[in-house]
């Protein structure tokens, strides 16, 4: 009945409509789009990226064939969504397998053209030669000049990109005021220190040659002497140290010498294959892979199949109407998604504590007269670490239980709990794989999170117990993240991004194959049927 | 049309069907205690660490000696950590996120239930497993793109609250799509037609048709988009850097970091705090909830 | 198409006015700076800005966060003129090519050597230090009376203290944790990188598996064997159990002590005990300030940090709010607090931790390589071997 005095409703209102919400909010969209890319055009070409540029083309007219063109029409309600997924999520994807042909991480950030001109910029205090107390002139074209007095009294005037002593410069000095201080330098006038502060930043950049050296600004009010440490060769490829008289030749980036000494700053550069390469033949990765490995899929699969099991038990517990308070039990059962994993696991580690912890103290000393080392023996660690993720996990399925419960005809699952035997069965055989086939996307995407679960056995574990003897510092509960990432970021010398991504990459790969197969074997691809 | 069928539900269950046996509900909730038991109790001690003045982690009592609200005074007053500036900002992102999130889910969703296009059982396939990508490197390009963003407007850049939303929308395309397609799936197309054959543009359907009869399942993408959001915390405290800007989740975090022991109490009476505005909301929303579900799930 | 014109128009007005800054620029200073140093960086940036007219904006920023954030912004060329961090951030930020050498000039002479010492890279001074920390013995002075010296005097002590049926123990450190074990394994010639004929650090050449470092492990697993210290005890459960009065002595630092006053235990703080009578020397931590090597303003950012930071006063303020003992001698001295003294001693005889980037794959190896010996699962010997097996295999592979 109501469905039909709303399509009445609706017909009056498509029949009087002068308003077409369609068309408007298409005009918006494409208006703003349009705006946005237009005024980010000019910027970006102004500024000289052109990559971004081009995206931004190619983006901004598939925009508007996405609202002209009644082909692409589908796309019109995906494109918001698929706007923020290919910006968040996607071009991150993309930016990750960029960086795992990269040598990109602690050492190689820096393109290799800033790190040539970060060399050859560092000039080199030279202490053997005299400070200068320097006075600031400025003439009114803005041009600098600056009057030297070394210790000695010896004056320098340097302008221009060099400097000359006093006698040969031909530049009179004044005294307008009589004071005894010069306040005047040929067509130049003295500029006072806050003036100076503020175009300091220009004047750090003024060197002016004297002799062998260049004299330069070193506090707003001297001058030092320096000479250059570097000089960049294109010919060779290689930066020069001037004073060791050493060629670093540029390689897999760094700058390395004949006799394999590197300069410090390394720069950034496609590595090709390298970081994968490094994946499987580098023992410290094959090594524990198979242990590790196997840890991972036992880890993620308990961890559905126990959140799942209690979650489901209690969506069906709940679901009966009959039940006293259950809107509050609901509500209470959902505490644990409510608080930040991170309070709770700590709250965790604590009360699995060997020595001090509840757990041991009021239930297993009193109840067995043993304490269990939880988060010292491999076995007792993996048992906490599924016992806080089942806690932590719960709660999800019991919400998604609830609700795929309710469309399986009610008898059936009140039959189920209270029939006895008969009900168990009837539950087991008709309900639960109902169920299950309903749920097969979320359990696929739960497996796949639990997969790469890093937060948690970070927060309670971090991986830990340690196995003694590893060739690499592994531990029990270390899932494949938790294990690779660290492998990337504690190796040699710091972060290893390009490693970071190989890794991402491939655990990825491992990840979609396990997801496509159970695709495949579930049918969760299946279309739905539609109720009539 | 979903209140009359749980009523419905409802009636048929009410019938005498079994006489009501006392002994099968007790039993249940004994095993709901139970269950419960194992639920509350950690939560039960950081109830009562924030309540203990004493402020420790471990080795606390479960009934503080001298109970007193001082955590929360002392989460309120100290300069240090702006906390209701914290939960004002975690409901601003969430909510909006959340919100928009809905309204991107609903749109895809209803494209996926309703249009044959070319490429959708793929692309259907593609948003589940896209999601598993391992976002560990992720964080360096969300933070170098929304650096770059906030280069050219600055309101949606590093530090601010609209660039941190951006980011939060690029999950709204995940497992929840599949949820509201389902659900749509479930809705008779006979309502359609009849319109379209008025010459109803199919944004006019969604909008005018679909939106209203689908509320339950919009409610739950709600609920658990804001859900997550609420605790997301990884992404945030890379985008976000003043005191005063951060989240809830990101501003508890970095003020345990080093003294996590030192203000357990002030910390645990936070996450209370912060808890508190879930519950009542899921209470709130509980009904609706679980009927959105029941349809979402149906195949 | 009236509307849509308007609305372009708005929107370029609104764009053009919201394009904002986050960078150098110059003639201006951004301070990258946590949220205790900020206040007191903006305070003293007003005092600049009246005296230069130079815009000083302080940008509050995580600690831990810092370094990170910069190795990710630094490329663009983008990111503050000058920031604050840890000494042991140096390597990292040096060959990520991030930081630029400071110049202190007459001033160097005013500061701790070993700050200074930290704070050098090659020949280069890359940072104004502004803080000193380490960890020391702190000892609760209703259950020890007096303060141990040596090892030996600890260990009697322990003893006398530890009742297992009240669950009170003499002794803990945070287990498994290399950073609060290393002053044991380093009293009798343990070191984590040997050092070249030139004083810097050789990453080849570890010495976690020496005797002396055996030995110090050998002195805590005959703690556990006595009782006299419970083993799987973490930084927190530490804290707290000395909290409530059940445990005598702990290696910590300052970071507990505004916590310990609250909970009302009378405490003390000292040099850990000597091992046969070498002194036991912790790492020495130093936190400064640094100067971007994409920063526009260098000389500008010199001159403040020289003129306005570099202060009796100033460093003198960032002691009080940072409760770390200052690194800049003036301020030091003016310093009362015995316990901040403490830490100043326990730092100046304790060993810069190594700041070079292979420090990175020395910590899970070696926290693993203590929690197995305090497990018992290994002996030491066997334990620090295999673990200086992984690092040099980490540093190696990383080479290649």
């Amino acid at each position: 009945m109501r469905t039909q005095t709303r399509l009445k409703r609706l017909e009056k209102f498509f029949a009087s409509s002068s308003l077409n919400i369609a068309l408007l909010s298409k005009l918006i969209i494409l208006g703003i789009s349009n705006a946005m890319a237009l005024w980010a055009l000019t910027v970006l070409l102004a500024e000289g990226h052109y990559l971004i540029f081009t995206i931004l083309v190619v983006g901004a007219l598939l925009i508007d064939y996405i609202f002209l063109s009644e082909r692409a029409y589908p796309l019109r309600f995906i494109f918001p969504g698929l706007f923020f997924l290919l910006l968040m999520v996607v071009f991150p994807i993309g930016f990750t397998i960029y960086v795992s042909f990269t040598n990109y991480g602690t050492g190689h950030i820096l393109p290799k053209e800033m790190v040539i001109k970060q060399y050859t910029d560092r000039l080199m205090l030279d202490e053997g030669h005299p400070t200068y107390k320097a006075q600031i002139f400025k003439n009114t074209a803005g041009e600098f000049a600056f009057l030297l007095t070394a210790p000695t009294g010896e004056q320098l005037v340097a302008v221009d990109k060099a400097a000359t002593p006093l006698t040969e410069a031909g530049i009179k000095l004044e005294d307008s005021d009589g004071d005894g201080k010069v306040d005047r330098l040929g067509e130049y006038e003295q500029e006072s220190i806050l003036n100076i502060f503020s175009s300091l930043g220009k004047l750090e950049n003024l060197t002016f040659a004297y002799e062998d050296r260049l004299l330069k600004l070193r506090t707003p009010e001297t001058f030092g002497c320096y000479t250059p440490r570097y000089q960049y060769d294109p010919s060779q490829d290689a930066l020069i140290d001037l004073q060791t008289q050493t060629t670093y030749f540029a390689k897999d980036g760094n700058f390395t010498s004949v006799t394999g000494k590197s300069l410090d700053i390394g720069y950034q550069t496609i590595v090709g294959w390298r970081n994968f390469q490094k994946l499987f033949t580098d023992q410290r990765y094959s090594a524990p892979f198979l242990q590790v490995f196997v840890w991972t899929l036992v880890f993620a699969f308990l961890s559905v199949l126990e959140t799942l099991g209690l979650g489901l038990f209690l969506a069906v517990l709940l679901n009966d109407p009959k039940l006293k308070l259950r809107r509050l039990y609901r509500v209470l059962m959902v505490i644990p998604y409510a608080i930040p994993a991170f309070i709770t696991c700590l709250v965790w580690r604590g009360l699995f504590n060997t020595e001090v912890g509840i757990i041991n103290n009021s239930i297993f000393l009193p109840l067995f007269g043993k304490a269990l080392p939880w988060l010292q023996d491999p076995f007792w660690a993996k048992v906490a670490i599924l016992i806080v993720n089942l806690w932590l996990g719960f709660p999800y399925m019991m919400l998604i239980c609830s609700g795929a419960l309710q469309s399986i005809p009610g008898e059936l699952y009140e039959a189920a709990m209270v029939d006895g035997a008969n009900g168990w069965y009837r539950f087991r055989r008709i309900t639960l794989p109902l169920l299950l086939s309903q749920l097969m996307p979320l359990l696929i995407s739960s497996f796949a999170f639990n997969f790469n679960n890093f937060n948690v056995i970070y927060l309670v574990t971090r991986g830990r117990p340690a196995i003694p003897g590893s060739i690499t510092p592994t531990g029990a509960t270390d899932i494949l993240i938790s294990y690779t990432y660290r492998m990337a970021f504690e190796g040699g010398s710091g972060g290893d991004y390009g490693l970071a991504s190989a890794v991402s990459l491939i655990i990825f790969m491992i990840i979609s194959i396990i997801t496509w197969i159970n695709f495949k074997s579930t049918r969760a691809l299946e279309e739905v049927p539609q109720y009539e | 049309m979903n209140k009359e069928s749980l009523k419905f539900l409802t009636e048929v269950k009410k019938k005498p069907r079994f006489t009501p046996q006392t002994w099968s509900q007790l039993w249940k909730q004994i095993v709901i205690w139970v269950i419960l038991a194992f639920v509350l109790y950690p939560i039960a001690w950081v109830i009562s660490a924030a309540f203990d003045p004493a402020n420790t982690i471990v080795g606390q009592r479960i009934i503080p000696k001298n109970a007193s609200f001082i955590n929360f005074i002392r989460l309120f007053d100290s300069e240090l950590q702006p906390f209701t500036s914290w939960l004002l900002n975690t409901f601003k992102v969430s909510l909006t996120s959340s919100f928009l999130g809905v309204c991107i889910t609903a749109l895809v969703g209803y494209a996926f239930s309703r249009m044959r296009f070319h490429g959708r059982k793929t692309g259907l396939f593609a948003i589940l497993l896209i999601q598993m990508f391992p976002q560990m490197l992720a964080l360096v390009a969300i933070y170098l793109i929304i650096f770059w963003i906030g280069h050219y407007f600055s309101s949606f850049g590093l530090d601010t609250h609209a660039g941190l939303t951006l980011v939060y929308l690029g999950g709204a395309m995940g497992v929840n799509v599949w949820m509201t397609k389902n659900y749509f799936d479930t809705i008779p197309q006979s309502l359609e037609e009849s319109a379209k054959i008025d010459g109803a543009t199919p944004f006019q359907l969604f909008v005018k048709i679909i939106l209203p009869l689908t509320r339950p399942i919009l409610v739950v993408v709600f609920f658990l988009q804001f859900m997550s959001n609420y605790s997301e915390y990884v992404l945030a405290r890379v985008l976000l850097a003043t005191n005063e800007n951060l989240t809830m989740a990101v501003g508890l975090q970095t003020f345990i970091q080093d003294q996590i022991s030192q203000r357990w109490g002030v910390f645990s009476a936070a996450a209370l705090i912060g808890a508190a505005p879930v519950l009542i909301l899921f209470w709130v929303l509980q009904n609706q909830l679980v009927s959105g579900l029941t349809r979402g799930a149906v195949k | 198409m009236k509307r849509r014109l308007l609305l372009v128009l708005g929107l370029f007005l609104c764009l053009t006015v919201l394009s904002g800054v986050y960078a150098s620029e110059e003639g201006k200073l951004l301070i990258w700076a946590d949220d205790t140093r900020s206040p007191i960086l903006q305070e003293v940036g007003r005092k600049f800005t009246q005296k230069y007219h130079i815009n000083i904006e302080v940008q509050e920023l995580n600690f831990r966060e810092i370094s990170n954030q910069l190795s990710i912004v630094g490329p663009s060329g983008k990111g503050p003129d000058i920031l604050i961090g840890a000494h042991d951030w140096l390597g990292q930020l040096v060959v990520n090519g991030l930081i630029e050498p400071v110049d202190l000039g007459d001033k160097k002479k005013d500061f701790a050597p070993v700050a200074i010492s930290a704070f050098s890279w090659g020949n280069e001074l890359y940072g104004i230090p502004y803080a000193v920390e380490s960890i020391g013995l702190i000892y609760n002075k209703k259950l020890v009376p007096k303060a141990p010296n040596t090892w030996e005097e600890l260990v009697a002590i322990g003893q006398k203290i530890t009742d297992p049926k009240k669950k009170q123990w003499g002794f803990v450190l945070p287990q498994p944790d290399p950073y609060h074990t290393f002053p044991l394994m380093a009293a009798g010639g343990g070191y984590v990188f040997g050092k070249n004929t030139d004083g810097t650090l050789n990453p080849m050449d570890i010495g976690l598996n020496n005797s002396g470092a055996v030995r110090g492990m050998e002195l805590l697993l005959d703690l556990i064997k006595k009782g006299i210290m419970p083993t799987g005890i973490d930084a927190t459960t530490m804290a707290t159990l000395f909290k409530e009065g059940k445990v005598g002595m702990i290696i910590s630092g300052p970071w507990y002590f505004q916590d310990f006053r609250t909970a009302g235990i009378d405490f003390g703080f000292t040099v850990i005990p000597s091992i046969n009578g070498k002194p036991s020397r912790p790492f020495t931590g130093v936190h400064g300030f640094m100067v971007s090597s994409f920063s526009k303003n260098k000389l500008l950012a010199q001159a403040f940090l020289n003129e306005f930071i570099v202060t009796k006063e100033v460093m003198y303020l960032l002691y009080e709010k940072g409760d770390r003992p200052p690194a800049y001698l003036p301020a030091l001295h003016k310093v009362k607090n015995a316990d901040i003294k403490g830490i100043y001693d326990s730092a100046s005889v304790g060993v810069p931790m190594p700041s070079i980037p292979e420090m990175n794959s020395v910590w899970s190896a070696w926290s693993n390589a203590i929690e197995v010996i305090l497990n018992g699962t290994q002996a030491p010997q066997g334990a620090l071997d295999n673990a200086v097996g992984q690092i040099k295999t980490a540093i190696e592979q990383a080479k290649k």
